[in-house]
């Protein structure tokens, strides 16, 4: 199927000033409270309309917009006090179908479609809008045949031309968005519609909120943007488009939301959309006790909501109530028996929370419901992938995309799966791994090595194994890695685990900047251990708080590591507790605040480690599994009320960071480096217990070449914050220093202290393996190389020097390893890489492989000295055994 | 055990000597060196031209310098058959003949027209900026530059000798399909006349020439297309390692089609000739020592055991794994015997 390029076109401009146009004679009272009504001045409106009395000939339109704006401030039953005492009123007609739709924001389903048929029968002006609800109505409740045809008969009105309002063109509009989903071009047409409403009343708002929810649900969020901005610039107060402009910045991951939603519940207490959204934000944060609250509320005002009934029913099915889940389910399905929707929600709400195998049951259940719900083909599509079946994912996404070629999500997954042709597959004991086929050679030497050293480090830990194959894909391009895991590229992180299938960037993936490859292994395949030995109930903060620790556990320097950031946003009280970790990752207050959440939960393991013993971790696990909330886990487990905990906790990191903490200035000191020594050296005797006092005195003596005197404050540093490891660390500067005095022993110790505080260190690496090898420390050097593969295993000259060190240390494995990695790297000599290989293989003692090696040098070069003697030497070898000969 | 391994090789032998019938004689008439080949002469021209600034004329310089140097000491080329011209009009450089100037260059091509003999490899090397597109593509050189078109009637003045013409600049790529001709080797830094940035081709082809690491199929010689490869592929290497993107795609034509081949395997078409174009040849037929009849056998067994290895390599696909390994076992052993008997005459260690 040709994708091509997504792109809904907008057919006309929609820069048709908001304030132009509009009804009622200038200057009534009616006309100014419309004004208020469009400013989101609501109050004022109201104690304007209230004030026309039935005997003003404006009387019924007033109490059409009086009715309404009780609907938009949530005073539901004055809404329809209002409506249902006009429509008995002289002319009131024209109210019933505005009774119909408060009826219908209530759920009062049957009144709502009585109150539409006599809109549509008595042909007042808004009939049309009336017959679109009508037709909706019989949607919700799953007549879909019916509400199709009736659907259709807009386009018949539509075709027919005549004088329509811009209301009926909103009305025309959303039928045709209805249609669409049996014929995904008829969207373009209800763009269409919505701005050719526009274009006959620039300002009707209710024309561009549904036009920015368009462009929501058909994932144009830079357009959806721009629509509610365009609203909320002229009514700061509308519910619809506060939530429609926080559902836009949740789709793109981005700050805000909360305050959007907080401002539309403001407006409107009772808004259910909104307490909906809530209720799917606390489900996405764990918190089911908050979600269940927020969905109750919305179930008060509307308890028919659909939306509403399917969020409900995941909160039950999350807290294994099946009961509950299976009562709503039924409640559903009596509103609607081919609700796909619902299922839908909950596959989505499953995969939220990392239950991507409920989430295919549910998706498919959605798609039995209704074979045209591409929703829950799509929901199929991408948890099959998430659970590492591809070609059954595909086969879905492709369905969905037939249907709704407007999911960028799905496009670009359709679009990345089409490049798996060009990656490798390979398998180990436990593994299947897919990586690019130019570096899959390479990687894959390390990989396997890597990934099974974990499998078992975490099986015997865990007391777990996953299913087999565990499935893990490299991916060469960051953006591809980031479509892989969300649909879009931009996705911060390197590596993700939805269980048995992982994906990762590659050493290669320049745009991810550098990163610990072997770490970034090590931490998403914990992660598919605490997944899988809870069913996938471990919440989010412990499982990545667990990776954590267990990247610190593998490797030095490995995992996030502390930093400045990190204690001063402790100190300044920004950090979450730990009863709200999940926040920290789901919700951050600032930019920064995801990195410092993943150290800080690991720093929970660090101390329940200590403090219940590391066996206290996997009870927690298993209790988690048990379906206990985290207040009953800490409970249960620990012994400790989870608030209690969260002092303790804070006692603990106080008192293990507790020179840092005091160190550690909020703002930083003002130190010039051009300061004369003698200054600088008083600045650092003022403030001996200053961290970046010191840090920046010894930097600045240093600078200066002041070398001997550098080192005292540098060490005064380091003695007040030892973990920090960044590029101006004191170790990485009293290194330099010793370096450039010729006391290599020295630099060469800082060196070493100072690798081991980051993952990324390559260059220290190096620098440190330099320093040892002049020392006569090979080993050391190897293992500091060794280090190094793990943040860039792409050059060839450092591969065949970390396997001459270890020939030197007598490491033969270790050889063989490197020389594989030489002849993956294609280097241009490739024969003399293979002869190499060949070598390490007959010195490892495995004659077999180093046969095969020599064969492939010579067969490069065949008249290679050294490969034919060293052939000779294995065949005559075998011909003293008494293998075959030729 | 050593008797029986002798017996068994010996038969062996004898058995594809027979099998290989009248190819095989075919084969060695072309393989056996000659006295033709015995005094085969290469003649070398290394022009670096214009360097604009500084930094590129010491560049070019040094360069130039360094591979004229090696084709010296390495190549064992006498100083008589190697002439640098370079930007400057004086230096102290052992091979440096003079300035590059149109009118130098024509009279080093006069003068080598007359000396070299019917066979012999006549080698032009361009170092510098390159201007110009099409027939007009140029080397900058100090006053009138010369063009593709006229490299292509200078060269036209050795139609008996075997030619090559390196042009190491930056927007050399269009003097391909004018300087394509049989019997020649052309190698150009760039694809075309639009790749104008600065070249680092140039560098790697020198350095495969004068430093190891290029010699890839281990016959103790670089010939020009193992030059090529190791040049394009540290070029390629060097944009990735920089993360940029590659400005210079180096091209190579031999067959005379006028077309240029990023990556020639060298095994039939394109690319071929270059493999047995080497700057030593006269210098390592002598080595050889044909002159010793025994030494003449080997090579002939030698070369007719290559060639077999050739033709096994070519069925490798329709092979199953281990029985083309074990084929290749046993021409590789045979091989590496016949090599150290070789070896052995000739008074040299493995």
């Amino acid at each position: 199927m040709n994708r091509g390029y997504i792109r809904v076109a907008r057919i006309a401009s929609l820069a048709v000033a908001l304030t132009a146009g509009g009804a009622g004679a200038q200057g009534s009272p009616l006309s100014e409270a419309r004004d208020s009504i469009r400013t989101g001045k609501y109050k004022d409106a109201i104690a304007m309309l209230a004030k026309i009395g039935p005997a003003d000939t404006e009387w019924v339109d007033a109490q059409r917009e009086l009715a309404r704006t009780y609907a938009t401030v949530g005073r539901y039953d004055d809404a329809e006090a209002v409506a249902r005492r006009a429509t008995s009123a002289k002319g009131g007609a024209f109210l019933w179908n505005t009774l119909g739709e408060v009826l219908l924001l209530r759920g009062k389903r049957a009144p709502a479609e009585s109150a539409f048929v006599r809109a549509v029968a008595e042909h007042v002006p808004d009939s049309l809008t009336a017959a679109l609800n009508l037709a909706v109505v019989h949607y919700d409740r799953g007549d879909r045949a019916r509400a199709m045809k009736e659907f259709d008969r807009f386009i018949d009105v539509y075709n027919a031309g005549g004088d329509l309002t811009s209301d009926d063109l909103v009305a025309i509009a959303t039928a045709v968005e209805y249609l669409g989903v049996n014929d995904p071009q008829l969207f373009k047409d209800a763009l269409k519609a919505f701005d050719k409403a526009l274009m006959a009343d620039g300002e009707n708002i209710e024309a561009r909120v549904k036009l920015g929810e368009l462009f929501l649900d058909k994932y144009q969020f830079g357009e959806a943007q721009k629509t509610f901005e365009e609203v909320l610039s002229l009514n700061p107060s509308h519910p619809r488009a506060l939530l429609g402009a926080a559902r836009r910045l949740e789709a793109d991951g981005k700050p805000g939301v909360d305050s959007l939603v907080r401002m539309a519940l403001s407006v409107n207490p009772d808004y259910v959309d909104a307490h909906i959204f809530r209720a799917e934000q606390f489900i996405d944060l764990e918190e089911y006790a908050a979600a269940q609250q927020s969905i109750d509320r919305a179930l008060r005002v509307n308890p028919n909501a659909s939306r509403g009934i399917a969020v409900a029913a995941a909160i039950k099915f999350l807290a294994h109530d099946n009961a509950g889940y299976e009562a709503l389910r039924q409640r559903a399905l009596a509103l609607d028996p081919a609700d796909a929707e619902f299922y839908a929600t909950m596959a989505e709400m499953a995969g939220h929370v990392r239950l991507y195998s409920a989430a295919v049951d549910f998706a498919k259940q959605g798609v039995a419901a209704d074979p045209k719900s591409w929703h829950a083909h799509g929901l199929l599509g991408m948890n099959l992938l998430r659970r590492g079946q591809i070609d059954g994912g595909k086969k879905s996404l492709d369905v969905s995309f037939a249907g709704d070629p407007y999911n960028v999500w799905i496009k670009n997954t359709l679009d990345l799966l089409d490049t798996y042709k060009n990656y490798d597959e390979l398998t180990s004991e436990h593994f299947r791994f897919m990586i690019e086929k130019s570096e899959s050679a390479v990687l894959s030497i390390y990989l396997k090595e890597l990934a099974e050293q974990a499998y078992s480090t975490f099986a015997t830990k865990y007391a777990y194994t996953p299913p087999p194959p565990v499935r893990i894909e490299v991916y060469r391009s960051h953006a591809d890695f980031s479509v892989r895991t969300v649909g879009l590229a931009g996705l911060g992180a390197l590596g993700v685990s939805f269980g048995t299938t992982l994906a990762f960037d590659s050493p290669a993936a320049k745009d991810a900047g550098p990163f610990n490859w072997g770490s970034t292994v090590w931490h998403e395949l914990a992660h598919t251990f605490t997944l899988g030995m809870t069913d996938h109930r471990v919440p989010r903060w412990l499982s990545e708080g667990l990776s954590v620790y267990e990247e610190h556990k593998a490797k030095p320097g490995w995992g996030f590591n502390v930093t400045p950031d990190f204690i001063i946003a402790f100190k300044t009280g920004k950090l979450v507790p730990v009863s709200r970790m999940n926040d920290g990752f789901m919700h951050p207050a600032f930019p920064q605040q995801v990195g410092l959440s993943y150290y800080q939960a690991s720093l929970v393991c660090d101390y329940i480690a200590r403090d219940w013993g590391e066996p206290a971790l996997l009870k927690m696990l298993l209790a988690y599994k048990e379906g206990q909330t985290t207040e009953q886990v800490f409970q249960k487990v620990l012994n400790t009320d989870i608030k209690a905990f969260d002092k303790k906790f804070d006692d603990y990191v106080r008192a293990r960071f507790a020179s840092a903490i005091a160190s550690l200035p909020a703002e930083p000191p003002e130190i010039d480096r051009r300061m004369p020594a003698q200054e600088l050296l008083r600045r650092a005797a003022a403030a001996p217990g200053d961290f970046g006092v010191q840090l920046m005195v010894g930097a600045a003596l240093a600078a200066q070449g002041n070398l001997d005197a550098a080192i005292a404050p540098l060490e005064k540093a380091r003695s007040l914050f030892p973990e920090y490891g960044g590029g101006d660390s004191p170790s990485a500067r009293l290194a330099d220093i010793y370096a450039k005095k010729g006391e290599d022993r020295k630099a060469a110790d800082m060196l070493a202290k100072w690798v081991t505080l980051t993952e990324t260190n390559y260059k220290g690496l190096l620098e440190l393996a330099t320093l040892l090898e002049k020392l006569g420390d090979l080993r050391g050097a190897a293992e500091a190389v060794d280090r190094a593969m793990y943040v860039n295993p792409f050059d060839i000259a450092l591969h065949q020097h970390l396997a001459d060190l270890y020939k030197a240390v007598g490491s033969p494995k270790q050889v063989v390893r490197e020389r594989m990695a030489v002849v993956a790297l294609a280097p241009v000599d490739k024969a003399d890489a293979l002869y190499q290989l060949a070598l390490a293989h007959h010195e490892a003692g495995d004659a077999a492989r180093a046969r095969t090696a020599v064969l492939r040098a010579l067969e490069e070069a065949p008249n290679f000295e050294r490969a034919q003697t060293l052939l000779l030497t294995l065949y005559e070898a075998r011909n003293r055994s008494g293998e075959r000969t030729p | 055990m050593n008797i029986g391994r002798g017996e068994r090789r010996a038969g062996f032998l004898a058995g594809a000597a027979f099998l290989r019938g009248a190819a095989f004689l075919m084969l060695l008439s072309a393989a056996v060196p000659n006295r033709a080949v015995l005094q085969a002469q290469t003649h070398v021209l290394i022009v670096s031209g214009l360097g604009g600034d500084a930094k590129y004329k010491k560049s070019f310089a040094s360069l130039a310098d360094s591979l004229a140097g090696a084709i010296g000491t390495r190549y064992g080329i006498p100083a008589a058959q190697v002439t640098w011209l370079a930007e400057d009009s004086v230096s102290k450089a052992p091979r440096f003949r003079g300035q590059s100037t149109k009118a130098n260059i024509e009279r080093w091509v006069q003068q080598t027209a007359t000396r070299a003999g019917a066979g012999d490899q006549v080698v032009i090397v361009l170092i510098g900026h390159g201007s110009g597109d099409g027939e007009d593509s140029k080397l900058s050189l100090p006053g009138p530059d010369l063009s593709a078109r006229d490299f292509a009637q200078l060269l036209a003045r050795f139609p008996t000798q075997k030619t090559a013409f390196v042009n190491l600049s930056s927007a050399s790529g269009d003097m391909v399909p004018v300087l394509s001709a049989p019997n020649r080797v052309v190698i150009t830094a760039t694809k075309s006349a639009f790749e104008r940035n600065e070249s680092h081709f140039a560098e790697y082809f020198v350095r495969a020439l004068t430093a190891d690491g290029s010699d890839t199929d281990k016959d103790g010689r670089i010939s020009l297309l193992e030059a090529f490869k190791f040049a394009s592929a540290e070029t390629k290497r060097l944009y990735e390692t920089d993360e940029r993107m590659q400005t210079e795609h180096a091209q190579l034509d031999d067959d005379g089609d006028r077309t240029g081949h990023p990556d020639p395997d060298g095994k039939l078409g394109e690319g071929a000739f270059a493999r047995r174009f080497f700057l030593d040849a006269g210098v390592s037929a002598s080595r050889a020592g044909v002159n010793d009849p025994r030494l003449g056998a080997l090579y002939t067994e030698k070369f007719a055991i290559e060639e077999q290895i050739e033709q096994l390599k070519a069925r490798k696909a329709a092979m199953p794994p281990n029985a083309y390994d074990d084929e290749l076992e046993k021409l590789l052993v045979q091989l590496a015997l016949k090599a150290r008997s070789i070896r052995e005459i000739e008074g040299r260690k493995s």
